[in-house]
């Protein structure tokens, strides 16, 4: 992939992009939310206020989906989703790397959910009532089947995860550099440089529809999708963990 | 011109010399098979996906038209099952992705 990509401008010798940037997320976030936190007021403004905002979207969310008293988990969820969404709007920075355009972040994402939520599970009814439910309601003879294969989809939930945001990220990241490498001065804004009649017409009318299709088009489908799988890495973590959680109260009823 | 293609890859496919040759004579047959093959299956991928993502939204749609009162946790749930299935070509992606850019796979 480095043959279509440029490598982002600021880069720390001997340690790799990724690393670098996910530092550069995490100092964001951290001077975001010590400067909103400093003062904190009764009447919040400014940036106080767009923080709370943020927040209540995230309770919202959590209250819709895991009840009121999934509440506990807002600091996991919401530092997964603020780090994930500031990642992949980084990446639509030129100059700048996106962390999740990398398989090791996004897959250290989906390692920290799949310990969660089993941890959360584990914690909530104990290690063998929890190991139960791998079985699911069936009869005794298929219990073992069902446990195996439930094993396997657990085992399943980090994987997609992880290649859910990686390959939506580099998806866009690939069309983006192929377009721009079409479009640029080796594309179709050279030959319209070129001195020829036919590249200054051909060129130029075809450099101007990539770059108004590029801006007009590409950039928002992106932040649409930064957004979107932002929203769907935090709402899948939020169901895995209300399902670890909620599994007691259905077998309390069985038995 | 389409049966001279279809009979171009049947001769690609049964004659991997030919390809060797168009290689440059590395002696690597499996790079342009990489290629072909993270084409045909991203295209085969992408068209089924849109298929059956294009099934979810029209019920997802119509479900929102018939009770515009639900159609928050309507959309919610279209979304979550928009990106399960999306997922899948996914995988794809990330398998083309494998076939063209690692270097391991081109066997020299």
């Amino acid at each position: 992939m480095e043959a279509l990509e440029h490598p982002p401008i600021f880069r720390l010798p001997g340690i790799p992009d990724h690393v670098t940037y996910t530092w550069l997320v995490m100092v964001i976030l951290a001077a975001i939310t010590f400067a909103a936190s400093r003062n904190l007021q009764l009447v919040p403004r400014g940036l106080q206020n767009f923080l709370e905002v943020v927040l209540e979207q995230f309770m919202q969310m959590i209250d819709d989906v895991m009840g009121h008293e999934g509440r506990r988990y807002l600091p996991l969820l919401a530092t997964l989703g603020l780090f994930i969404l500031t990642s992949n709007l980084m990446s639509l920075v030129p100059g700048l790397a996106g962390p999740t355009g990398n398989l090791n972040t996004t897959a250290a994402c989906a390692i920290v959910v799949f310990v969660a939520y089993h941890w959360i599970g584990v914690r909530k009814q104990g290690a063998l009532t929890y190991l139960k439910h791998f079985a699911g309601p069936v009869p005794l003879a298929l219990k073992p089947l069902m446990f195996v294969i439930e094993i396997i989809s657990h085992l399943a939930r980090p994987l997609s995860l992880t290649l859910r945001l990686f390959g939506n990220m580099v998806g866009g990241h690939i069309l983006l550099a192929v377009i721009f490498l079409l479009m640029g001065l080796d594309g179709l804004i050279g030959w319209a440089l070129s001195g020829s009649a036919v590249g200054a017409v051909v060129g130029g009318i075809g450099g101007a529809i990539t770059i108004v299709f590029t801006v007009g088009f590409l950039y928002p489908l992106k932040i649409l999708v930064a957004f979107l799988q932002a929203f769907i890495f935090v709402m899948l973590t939020m169901l895995y963990i209300s399902g670890a959680i909620e599994e007691a109260e259905h077998h309390s009823e069985h038995h | 011109m389409r049966r001279s293609l279809i009979l171009g890859g049947v001769a690609v496919l049964v004659f991997p010399t030919a390809a060797r040759a168009a290689d440059g004579g590395a002696g690597s047959w499996i790079g342009p098979f990489a290629v072909i093959a993270a084409g045909i299956g991203m295209a085969i991928a992408a068209g089924l996906c849109g298929l059956g993502q294009g099934r979810a939204v029209a019920s997802a749609v119509d479900a929102m038209a018939r009770q515009p009162g639900a159609a928050a946790r309507i959309q919610t749930a279209m979304i979550i099952g928009l990106a399960l299935i999306e997922s899948l070509a996914i995988y794809t992606l990330v398998i083309a992705l494998i076939l063209l850019f690692v270097k391991g796979i081109q066997f020299s």
